[in-house]
């Protein structure tokens, strides 16, 4: 497994999840239905082989940890991302947080606004609580890279 | 004797007519506050607050007087044999810094040994370590049986090693385990250790008597015993004490300072450098006054049926992988959900208004041995009730269910 299969994998996942999942998400009748959703958007990533998951890449969360691949397309300006992570629900999360911001430019990646977009989706109580989840240290991950 | 009335005993807690949708058993972490305590720590604010032991005016004198006499509330409790035996401390983390580097600058030579636990948390490994490449010293541990219960055989084994210093916890804070505390201090002195004795959780299980156990050092904080946050104590044996470098310096500690030489205070105020949480201790002495017309052996029974009840029901439910024995268990149960993380339980269980904790509760080398990535950990205390119990099973199954689909 390499980096570009990875973000090969990645790109079609974070398409469907975008087209049918976060609407599925938003249409939940209950927060069972909701967390069924979430849960099965991690499976939908490519999982980061354990041997690729360099102590570099580690973004710690209080109780789980996650991995994180960025590739920077030099002639069309353009961040690409890969990720990983122990817990299902967390993985779920970053997956949505990465359909909003891969393939952005530098210019939108420094302009993103995660909260903002968060708060579109009803999602901003899991950021909130993300100091224990780690998704907040992903998101800070992410925008390091612009 | 009347049986012990949990909804009667509930409601002296006001968090919980504020949070009746919550069921709260992280316990282990931090425990609510009776009203009593809550107006304690306000009245002293309210009416009394001044700064202690340095004020020419009365206001100060009757601070004092507050202050000293939660130090004696403490130290009867304890049954320490002197009340400058007790020093106040912001929590057991604060103590046992306290002592490692205290013992680690007059007692400890390099080439000596101090004996740890595999269980014990990050607070009770930590200080030892920071100091130990420093001075070296050499850290022995001692293993766990199959049933994750302390080896004692390997416990006596180590200490033919002669170490200078022996501290463990009395109850394991991801476990619940109650160590033989008793048989190990006595262990541990035959041998010629100072005995340290991490009570973070214990304080809360068994009123600890010093005079009898006859540790040299015991620690705890006041939040894990109905007091409130920031406020704990640092029990010591004179002679032990007297032998701590303090780790703080500067105000009420000194007795006198030259830019050549400073001279320490007497015990206690020698390791109470700067102001201390009055408040605090005001509180905890509240606390331990209140808990003291309660009966404990109630309690305990009542904390029994409550295990007694959750264990039966974590049997029922499929893949539940119990960590922690239900015999000589205080009230902490550790458990996974199979092949799950931890974390996605404890967030679906926190989708259901069940306050439990997860992750490595601070004792990482005990889930290195255990071989697990963490785990939720249920603690109860005597305000929780059989419903409590029964909606913690009823949204583990949910959690369960969820996962499994």
């Amino acid at each position: 497994m390499t980096l570009e299969q990875l973000l090969a994998d990645t790109k079609p996942a974070l398409l469907d999840i975008q087209q049918r999942d976060l609407t599925e998400i938003a249409l939940a009748k209950d927060w069972q239905a909701k967390y069924r959703v979430l849960m099965q958007l991690g499976k939908k990533l490519p999982a980061i082989p354990e041997k690729m998951k360099q102590p570099e890449l580690l973004v710690k969360g209080c109780e789980s940890r996650a991995w994180l691949m960025h590739y920077h397309d030099k002639a069309s300006d353009k961040h690409y991302f890969v990720l990983d992570s122990e817990a299902r629900i967390v993985k779920g999360l970053m997956a949505i947080m990465l359909c909003l911001v891969n393939g952005m430019t530098t210019a939108e990646l420094c302009k993103f606004d995660l909260w903002h977009k968060f708060d579109q989706l009803a999602l901003k109580p899991y950021l909130s609580q993300s100091r224990g989840n780690g998704l907040l240290a992903m998101a800070e991950r992410i925008k390091s890279c612009c | 004797m009347p049986a012990f009335d949990v909804q009667q005993f509930r409601q002296q807690f006001t968090f919980f007519q504020q949070q009746p949708d919550w069921v709260y058993l992280d316990n282990a972490a931090t425990m609510h506050k009776p009203q009593v305590v809550i107006e304690a720590v306000t009245r002293f604010y309210q009416q009394y607050n001044s700064n202690v032991h340095r004020g020419a005016h009365q206001l100060s004198q009757q601070a004092t007087a507050l202050f000293e006499q939660a130090r004696n509330t403490v130290a009867s409790y304890i049954n320490a044999q002197h009340l400058h035996e007790v020093i106040f401390c912001s929590g057991a983390t604060a103590a046992l810094n306290q002592i490692a580097f205290g013992l680690m600058h007059t007692v400890l030579q390099p080439g000596d040994r101090i004996l740890l636990t595999q269980l014990e948390h990050h607070a009770n490994i930590v200080p030892w370590q920071l100091h130990c490449q420093r001075f070296g010293v050499i850290i022995d541990v001692v293993p766990l049986t199959t049933d994750h219960q302390l080896d004692m055989l390997a416990y006596q084994q180590l200490l033919q090693l002669k170490p200078k210093v022996v501290s463990f916890s009395h109850i394991s804070n991801v476990l619940g385990h109650i160590q033989p505390v008793a048989e190990m201090v006595a262990l541990a002195k035959a041998a010629g250790a100072i005995t340290v004795v991490d009570g973070a959780q214990g304080i809360v299980y068994q009123q600890p008597d010093m005079q009898q156990l006859d540790c040299d050092f015991y620690v705890f904080s006041g939040h894990k015993l109905y007091g409130p946050t920031g406020i704990g104590v640092l029990y010591g044996k004179t002679t032990q004490l007297t032998r701590l470098t303090p780790i703080f310096a500067g105000g009420e500690m000194i007795d006198s300072v030259s830019f050549v030489n400073t001279t320490f205070n007497k015990l206690p105020f020698r390791l109470e450098a700067g102001t201390p949480n009055i408040a605090g201790a005001i509180g905890l002495s509240a606390a331990i006054e209140w808990l003291q017309k309660i009966n404990n052996k109630q309690i305990v029974q009542h904390k029994l049926l409550l295990l007694k009840e959750f264990y039966n029901g974590l049997t029922a439910i499929k893949g539940i992988d119990i960590l922690s024995s239900s015999v000589h268990n205080a009230g902490i149960v550790a458990l996974n959900v199979d092949s799950e993380h931890p974390a996605d339980v404890a967030e679906l269980l926190n989708q259901q208004k069940i306050a439990v904790r997860s992750g490595q509760h601070c004792a990482m080398p005990l889930f290195s041995y255990l071989a697990r990535p963490g785990a939720i950990r249920c603690s109860f205390a005597a305000y929780n009730t059989l419903d409590d119990v029964n909606r913690c099973l009823l949204a583990l199954e949910q959690a369960v269910e969820i996962l499994t689909a």
